[in-house]
């Protein structure tokens, strides 16, 4: 048994090994070859020669802009979607189960799809043509169904007891919500968040048709705006000689996300302790 | 704390998202969608017009030449972009060529298949010969690399080969021409086309591939699509991109420019 016991440790951590050296390899490739390309300048200056030289500065403006566009739709409809799933409706209801049916599928539609419907919703149907509005909206789509779904499993995990101790406290509904239920769940919606962010940022198919290819500095969120993505991806595919700046360029898309990803855990969990000091 | 700095985000957020119904659309912004390869360049060619045209903005978009087409015709661009001629049904629409581009047959250097004739190109697309020694070369399966539906690279190649797209028994179907490279120099048996520019400066910088010589050229107009003759900016635009005024940047991405026809 001892025998059987150690050979499946030793099983367990060539698989957690592996995985480390994969994404090791991976990070490592992109640091090595995006290193020597980083640069104040190339973070600051405006894209030359097809992107081959000068900066991405316009290119993580529109980035965060369109990401913002999205989080603006996407957190008060997500977590009222969620909140309404987990506490307003009874669990076994045909229309939550009809809808929990739909955000999984939704979930797993591939980009492109929603790529080629924002742009024919958005951009055609809509008017708002290529622009990062257009783009942010469409990734808004593809962003709600994973906040919806974890935000309600981070409601629904919280103990049955504590909403019987508010209302036997008289809290009302919303306060219970608020002071209870979501600072509980705070870390699996922060969770959902990150997961839908890191979808939104990696995300080429659906933007190279909403928000666009132009590169220069959005006047407006009219304006159309490379994503990083996208331009990552044209320079590695399109642009003859670009491999460079690209390898850059998604050293930066992978710092920006490292960075957005410690800034969020940091704020719920500020919040968290905020709320759970309060309560003392 | 959170709830504070929201606030403040989004406040920033509306305000800049409003200045957006001030900015005005006036004649003064062009729309131009298409060809992924002409793209890159039509958007330098876009930044130069509009630093001699203060006020102008040129929006370049990309999705393949039969998008070019489609919404030049539809008006959803003021300008198509497309890497090839119009064909009969597209005829009623207005092409200004800017440029040309060449197509090259090329494989991976550790092949030592030096050349191949119209007829084996032919049969190794339509899975007639599958394997490198029917043609001569070691024992190793072919790894056909063909272009996707609606590039136009495709469309020449079928054209210069007599080749249905049906009847290609492809192993591999790849979208621009650097995705054409990367997977012609990491697959030792593949064999496939892209553009000439492309890859001589690849196997110029030592990317692991090889240029077959052809019988005869394989070259595609690149086209400025316009659904009626062009006039106003669209006109200065056009002829701004046929003059020499921009010839260091078609030479920039490797294409060869109207002025000097032989490179």
């Amino acid at each position: 048994m001892a025998m059987i016991d150690r050979s499946f440790t030793i099983i367990i951590w060539i698989m957690a090994g592996l995985v480390l050296l994969a994404f090791g390899w991976l990070v490592s490739d992109v640091v090595v070859q995006g290193a020597p390309k980083l640069s104040w300048q190339f973070l600051m200056d405006e894209p030359t020669r097809s992107g081959r030289e000068g900066g991405i500065y316009p290119i993580i403006v529109s980035t965060l802009l369109i990401l913002m566009t999205a989080l603006v739709v996407v957190l008060p409809l997500g977590l009222g979607s969620a909140i309404w799933l987990a506490e307003f409706s009874s669990k076994s209801s045909k229309r939550v189960r009809t809808t929990r049916l739909i955000l999984d599928v939704l979930a797993g539609v591939p980009s492109i799809v929603f790529g080629l419907f924002g742009y024919a919703f958005f951009c055609g149907f809509l008017d708002l043509g290529f622009s990062i509005l257009s783009g942010g909206l469409t990734l808004a789509c593809m962003m709600l169904p994973i906040l919806i779904r974890t935000t309600e499993a981070g409601l629904a995990a919280v103990p049955q007891d504590w909403r019987k101790a508010g209302a036997a406290l008289g809290m009302s509904r919303t306060t219970l919500l608020w002071q209870v239920l979501l600072p509980y769940a705070s870390p699996a919606i922060t969770a959902g968040l990150l997961l839908s962010i890191g979808r939104a940022t990696a995300e080429t198919a659906a933007l190279i048709f909403t928000s666009g290819y132009v590169d220069r500095m959005p006047e407006s969120i009219n304006d159309s705006g490379r994503a990083l993505a996208v331009h990552i991806y044209d320079l590695s595919m399109n642009v003859v000689g670009g491999d460079k700046a690209s390898y850059g360029s998604a050293l930066v898309l992978i710092l920006m996300v490292v960075i957005i990803n410690l800034s969020a855990s940091t704020l719920s969990e500020f919040w968290l302790e905020k709320k759970i000091s309060r309560l003392k | 704390m959170l709830s504070k700095s929201l606030t403040l985000l989004l406040t920033l957020y509306i305000v800049f998202a409003g200045t957006a119904v001030v900015h005005a659309k006036g004649n003064t912004r062009l729309v131009l969608t298409g060809s992924s390869t002409v793209a890159p360049l039509a958007l330098e060619m876009a930044k130069r017009f509009e630093k001699s045209h203060p006020g102008v903005r040129i929006d370049v978009q990309t999705g393949g030449s039969s998008r070019g087409v489609v919404d030049a015709r539809t008006g959803r661009a003021d300008i198509g972009m497309a890497s090839r001629s119009l064909n009969q049904s597209e005829s009623d629409l207005f092409s200004h060529t800017i440029a040309f581009d060449g197509i090259s047959i090329i494989l991976n250097k550790s092949n030592p298949i030096n050349s191949l004739s119209n007829v084996q190109i032919q049969n190794i697309y339509t899975g007639k010969i599958r394997n490198w020694y029917q043609v001569g070369g070691p024992k190793m399966p072919i790894t056909v690399v063909n272009k996707a539906e609606g590039r136009s690279t495709l469309e020449l190649f079928l054209h210069h080969f007599g080749l249905k797209n049906s009847n290609i028994k492809a192993s591999v179907i790849i979208g621009d021409n650097q995705q054409g490279i990367k997977t012609v120099s990491g697959n030792p048996g593949a064999i496939g086309y892209v553009s000439v520019g492309a890859a001589e400066f690849e196997e110029g910088y030592g990317t692991p591939i090889k240029l077959l010589p052809m019988s005869s050229p394989l070259s595609r107009p690149l086209n400025l699509i316009t659904k009626q003759a062009p006039d106003g900016l669209a006109k200065q635009f056009i002829l701004f991109a046929q003059s020499s005024e921009v010839n260091d940047l078609i030479e920039e991405q490797y294409f060869v420019s109207l002025a000097a026809p032989s490179k």
